[in-house]
């Protein structure tokens, strides 16, 4: 099931778990049509899905988890030989007494698998199950997959947005566009370019929007082929190149910084990175390694217990409320709704959050003047709403997202960070942003872009550090980049 | 402050100071139970005190209309699940902010037993103290924890059966996934505010044990004033217990502790100023939670309500 | 009930988009309407229905209420009089609640405040609006530095506020107790009748009054009101209310945006205190509530204004009208005993009342939310 972003996919695939009821329409399994009222129904249908983000809760243990929602009686020792008995058969490797909160991402992918398989299902849905793992893991995982239907007979529906994968590892695929089905067709007959094309419903250069399809061969042989200054963007009219970048200045250092969490985790671990002016630094690493802490450590978010943030050659105190923000640091956080936006204010107090100043005069506010801000903004960042006091919560995904970059790049900061900022994007609002991050460091900001795409950050940094288990591992410049050292490095391994 | 040691020295080697410290605490370790539930799925209940009074109240009905200890504690529960019943459905069906129905709960309480109180007035069949033979013979401890009414050894039972419940069950491993991430246990195929709601409803049975065993059980009668408060230190103990039952009920007998001193210092013959005396439960609660309170880890979705979709 | 509102909000589907636009807002308002109607008759009818079975007359008992709440002489000013600490401590609720603060104490704060009013008015030798502006303000202070324990408490040892509020509302009430018991502090000295009271408020203490045709208001109304405009403006107008209720509604992109959720939270907490504390000061001096400080004045002003908070959901007007509300009730309930009917019925109706006016906008709240879900699906 291969569709960009928003056109449907998982709708559909929440329907056929029984998250969603449909309006009309029939399902039918083994040819018999059923109504799927909630998920106990599809578990009963042979049904079951590994979700996108995890259903698993933290506190609890793996075997806890993975016998949560069925009806029979709890037994513990008997869940945990079956646990033991499915991560033998698949060679998962999960330990029923583990605690979830301490696994790292792709063992909790695992979790979800077990937890899906316990039940026997005869049709899988796997929710874009890559986007949190390792290069390696997501190889194992296709070999599981491989298993299960070939060896076991039973069907998987893989749902991504990635050509790669679905080229790689499906026997059909079916496109979905803005809620339809747009084509039906067998792998075999497919070309990466003709998907993308009905994926987007124009065509498109797979090389510029690599990053939208999932695409890493055309990335590495574009960097092969063409050295940086031939990119499509432009790149080499650009003040500061990637090689003029390291005699700009330093605008963001991040030295030996620890941050601890609440249960005592480290999350960072003396982790230092740099960005000078008119760079962009991609930050690569599976998720789950740091990377949200460190989003949150430049929103002043949580204090570090140790190092120190210096931005623009000011040594900045991280931990009080809103003193990044105020020394120039802009932030696309990785969770919008939990620290980029406030969903119950209107679009245009969404746009001035932290920037009172210019809407306001000796503390009162000028309403006049916050709506005709947000003209402007919404005009010239091409925001779609009803009105600038349209609710936050009624803005689509993409909106709310172009509301959070627009209010962060006209506060004219010296850093961006852009945390996973095309998650949950369309293609149209991925080119979107990528153009704007290009743009803003052409104008010489520093742009420190975290991402768990690795496509992504190939195609826009010229930079690329790698985080694990809250360190840099590794670093190399745009133009020797090593996909193999780095698959390495992603998964922990020094290279 | 020689004569505070001293004080605490006489508390401490009488055997009537544990005996009243069990029979206060019984009530806060009741109520506290039942909230313990409740906050492990996600709800802060203040009106514990609603259902604590009522259920006092209903159990001093029950007691007068069939003239015998087991319709009182019948209808206490009863009257405790009342009040579960409308909290429940108020802040789990329709969303309703738990703080605000848990407080005009508590405020209708206070007005409809005096109300009905007043016209009523119940007279109250006490229970009758039982000695467990033997164990009533332990020095010190055996009077106050086996000599006493049969009400309070509800408690023996529940205190394993709510751990039972919680931690060995599956509606306990379900309340317990409400409590912490509603959102996957909804992917999972729970109803989440069900769970929620079948949590209040536990504690508004115990909370009206509580009030039942505070009417039938300790005092013989019903007090418009009789909770005053005692709800919210049952709240506390369930903060101060780390969201753990041991510490819970630890907790819960601790307050018991300084519920009962009130009344035992002036018996043994110590002058202490009474209205120093009368705040000594809520001061200690508010002091143990500073000293305290920020240890334990709260369900990360205590007080959060639960809508499908909505982040 | 419910469901049928909710069915009638699915209805029109079929229409077209335009005609359904507002077809669905009217047939909304109508559904909203009648729902408010519904519950508010289905509360007034459960208290009817306890009268009537504990021997009263449920008619008696609403017209009584309505005798002494507006219909009798006078009524008018003793209710709008009434109203005032309810409006005080409803206006501080509410800029609490805007960010996210859950001051639940008020009943304490404001009963300090009236001691603390009480010891200043009965001690000091100052000139009549010197001597009230005083021992207002002192009542604000000790009401603020009451919550501030616990702001302190909440944001240096992670308290609950909502914990602390209410256990310190029952240390405040041993307090003044204790301060009834002392000569040197709240006890009247020459006390032969009645015990535990304080001393009589002089003539200077007493709030000036208005008079407006045949009613007597206390000047207290314009400050609860002003009290009332200010936290109106602060909220809707101003930066500082601007932060607040970023604050209340998103923390940590507050705080992203430089709002410190202890000194904004800690400050409204603190204010929330000082209205209360000023409401116990304005009550005592309006007089209502007898010309002298004793430990069962606040008699549940403080829980009532903290309803009126809740129900008026942050604005202003409406919590003036609540306010209002919930003051004819008290009042009304003075004239209860002519009917034979426990003046504590009020307290019954007014509980119902809340119950009931909360179920409306819950409703209204989750379908909006179906609604929602069903457009974005």
């Amino acid at each position: 099931m291969l569709g960009e972003n928003g056109a449907g996919k998982s709708t559909l695939m929440k329907i056929l778990i029984g998250l969603i009821q449909p309006d009309e329409g029939s399902i039918n399994v083994h040819g018999n049509a059923v109504r799927i009222a909630d998920p106990i129904t599809a578990s009963d249908l042979g049904i079951a899905m590994v979700h996108q983000h995890y259903s698993l809760v933290e506190q609890l243990t793996v075997w806890e988890n993975v016998v949560l929602g069925e009806p029979s009686r709890l037994n513990r020792a008997d869940a945990c030989a079956r646990v033991v008995a499915l991560s033998e058969r698949y060679g998962l490797g999960v330990d029923p007494l583990a605690g979830v909160s301490r696994l790292t991402a792709g063992q909790r992918q695992r979790v979800e698998i077990i937890k899906c398989l316990r039940r026997e299902p005869r049709i899988i849905v796997f929710d874009e199950p890559t986007s949190v793992l390792t290069p390696a893991e997501s190889e194992q995982l296709f070999s599981v997959l491989r298993r299960v239907v070939i060896d076991e007979g039973r069907a998987v529906a893989l749902v991504s947005h990635k050509l790669d994968e679905i080229l790689h590892a499906t026997d059909e695929i079916t496109i979905m566009r803005r809620g339809r089905v747009v084509d039906r067709l067998t792998t075999g007959t497919a070309t990466a370019a003709g998907l993308a094309q009905s994926m987007v419903g124009r065509p498109v250069s797979l090389r510029s929007e690599a990053a939208a399809f999932g695409s890493i061969e055309t990335i590495t042989q574009s960097v092969d082929a063409a050295p940086v200054s031939d990119r499509p963007d432009g790149a080499d009219a650009s003040p500061a190149g990637p090689h003029a970048a390291a005699e700009m200045p330093v605008v963001l250092d991040v030295r030996n910084i620890t941050v601890i969490g609440v249960d005592g985790h480290r999350l960072l671990d003396d982790l230092s990175i740099t960005v000078h002016a008119g760079e962009i630094v991609g930050l690569a690493g599976v998720e789950g390694n740091g990377q949200r802490a460190l989003g949150d450590l430049l929103a002043s978010l949580v204090a570090p217990v140790s190092g120190s943030v210096v931005v623009g050659g000011k040594a900045i105190n991280a931990g009080r409320p809103g003193a990044l923000s105020a020394a120039g640091v802009g932030i696309i956080p990785e969770d919008r709704h939990d620290s980029g936006c406030v969903l119950d204010l209107s679009v245009a107090e969404n746009l001035v959050l932290a920037d009172l100043d210019k809407v306001s005069r000796r503390g009162v506010l000028n309403r006049r003047a916050l709506e005709a801000r947000a003209i402007e903004l919404m005009d010239a960042f091409d925001i779609q709403a009803r009105s600038p006091h349209a609710p936050m919560r009624s803005l689509s995904g993409g909106n709310q997202q172009r509301v959070v970059l627009a209010r962060e790049l006209s506060a004219h900061p010296r850093v961006l960070v852009a945390a996973q900022p095309t998650r949950g994007l369309d293609v149209g609002a991925i080119e979107y942003m990528s153009e704007r991050l290009r743009r803003a460091a052409r104008d010489g900001v520093g742009i420190l872009l975290i991402s768990t795409e690795l496509e992504e950050v190939l195609t826009l940094s010229d930079r690329v550090c790698v985080i694990h288990a809250g360190r840099i591992v590794g670093e190399m410049r745009r133009d020797d980049i090593d996909l193999e050292r780095l698959g390495m490095l992603l998964g922990g391994m020094a290279a | 402050m020689i004569a505070f040691a001293g004080a605490i020295g006489d508390v401490l080697t009488s055997s009537t100071m544990y005996g009243s410290t069990v029979r206060f605490a019984a009530l806060l370790v009741f109520a506290a139970t039942g909230e313990w539930v409740a906050e492990k799925a996600g709800t802060m209940n203040i009106s514990v005190e609603a259902m604590i009074l009522t259920g006092s109240f209903t159990a001093a009905i029950g007691s007068y209309l069939g003239h015998s200890v087991w319709i009182g504690l019948v209808f206490g529960m009863l009257g405790g699940l009342l009040v579960s019943l409308i909290q429940a459905n108020m802040s789990h069906r329709l969303g309703s902010n738990q703080f605000v129905v848990g407080l005009t709960l508590n405020v209708l309480a206070v007005g409809l037993t005096a109300y009905l109180n007043a016209k009523i007035n119940p007279t109250v069949t006490k229970a009758g103290a039982i000695k467990i033979p033997l164990l009533s013979r332990i020095p010190l401890v055996g009077g106050a924890l086996f000599g006493q009414t049969w009400l309070l050894y509800l408690l023996f039972p529940l205190i394993p059966f709510a751990w039972w419940l919680v931690y060995r069950t599956r509606w306990g491993l379900e309340v317990r996934s409400v409590g912490e991430s509603p959102q996957a246990v909804d992917v999972s195929g729970i109803d989440v505010n069900k769970r929620r709601r079948q949590s209040v409803y536990f504690c508004g049975l115990c909370s009206g044990v509580a009030g039942a065993y505070l009417t039938i059980g300790q005092v013989g009668s019903f007090g418009t004033d009789g909770v005053s408060g005692r709800g919210i230190i049952a709240l506390a103990a369930v903060i101060l217990g780390g969201w753990t039952l041991k510490g819970t009920v630890g907790a819960a007998v601790v307050f018991g502790f300084f519920d009962a001193l009130r009344f035992a210092l002036p018996a043994l013959g110590h002058t202490v100023n009474p209205q120093l005396l009368a705040t000594l439960p809520y001061a200690m609660a508010l002091t143990t939670m500073l000293l305290f309170a920020h240890r334990g880890r709260q369900p990360s979705a205590l007080t959060r309500p639960f809508v499908r979709g909505l982040t | 009930m419910s469901a049928a509102a909710m069915d009638a909000g699915c209805e029109p589907a079929a229409i077209g988009p335009a005609r359904r636009r507002s077809n669905d807002r009217l047939v909304r308002s109508v559904w909203m309407i009648a729902t408010y109607a519904t519950c508010i008759a289905v509360a007034l009818g459960l208290c009817a229905v306890v009268v009537s079975a504990t021997g009263g007359s449920a008619a008696k008992v609403f017209s009584a209420l309505l005798d002494g709440s507006v219909r009798s002489p006078g009524a008018w000013g003793l209710t709008i009089s009434t109203a005032t600490p309810l409006l005080g401590v409803a206006m501080g609720t509410i800029l609490a609640s805007k960010a996210g603060m859950t001051n639940i104490g008020q009943e304490g704060q404001l009963l300090l405040g009236a001691a603390a009013t009480a010891y200043f008015a009965t001690r000091l030798d100052l000139p009549g609006p010197l001597l009230i502006t005083v021992s207002l303000l002192a009542a604000a202070v000790i009401g603020g530095l009451w919550a501030g324990l616990a702001a302190l408490m909440k944001f240096s040892r992670k308290v609950p506020e909502v914990m602390s509020t209410l256990l310190l509302v029952y240390i405040a009430f041993q307090i003044t107790t204790f301060g009834l018991t002392k000569k040197w502090l709240l006890l009247a000295t020459v006390n032969k009748t009645r015990t535990n009271n304080g001393e009589p408020l002089p003539a200077s203490g007493h709030m000036p009054v208005i008079r407006l045709f045949g009613n007597t208001v206390t000047w207290g109304v314009v400050v609860a009101l002003a009290i009332a405009a200010i936290v109106g403006f602060v909220l809707t107008r101003t930066t500082v209310g601007f932060r607040l209720r970023m604050l209340g509604l998103n923390e940590r992109t507050a705080r992203r945006a430089g709002v410190s959720a202890a000194a904004f939270g800690g400050a409204t907490l603190i204010i929330s205190g000082m209205t209360a504390g000023l409401a116990g000061g304005l009550w005592l001096t309006g007089g209502i509530a007898g010309d002298r400080f004793t430990s069962a004045i606040s008699s549940n002003i403080g829980w009532q204004g903290l309803l009126v908070a809740l129900l008026a959901r942050g604005r202003a007007l409406l919590a003036i009208l609540m306010a209002f509300v919930f003051a004819a009730l008290r009042t009304g309930s003075g004239f209860l005993a002519a009917t034979g009917v426990d003046r504590r019925i009020a307290d019954l109706v007014q509980a119902m009342l809340v119950l009931a006016l909360l179920i409306p906008p819950a409703v209204e709240a989750l379908q909006n939310h179906r609604r929602g879900r069903a457009g974005a699906a």
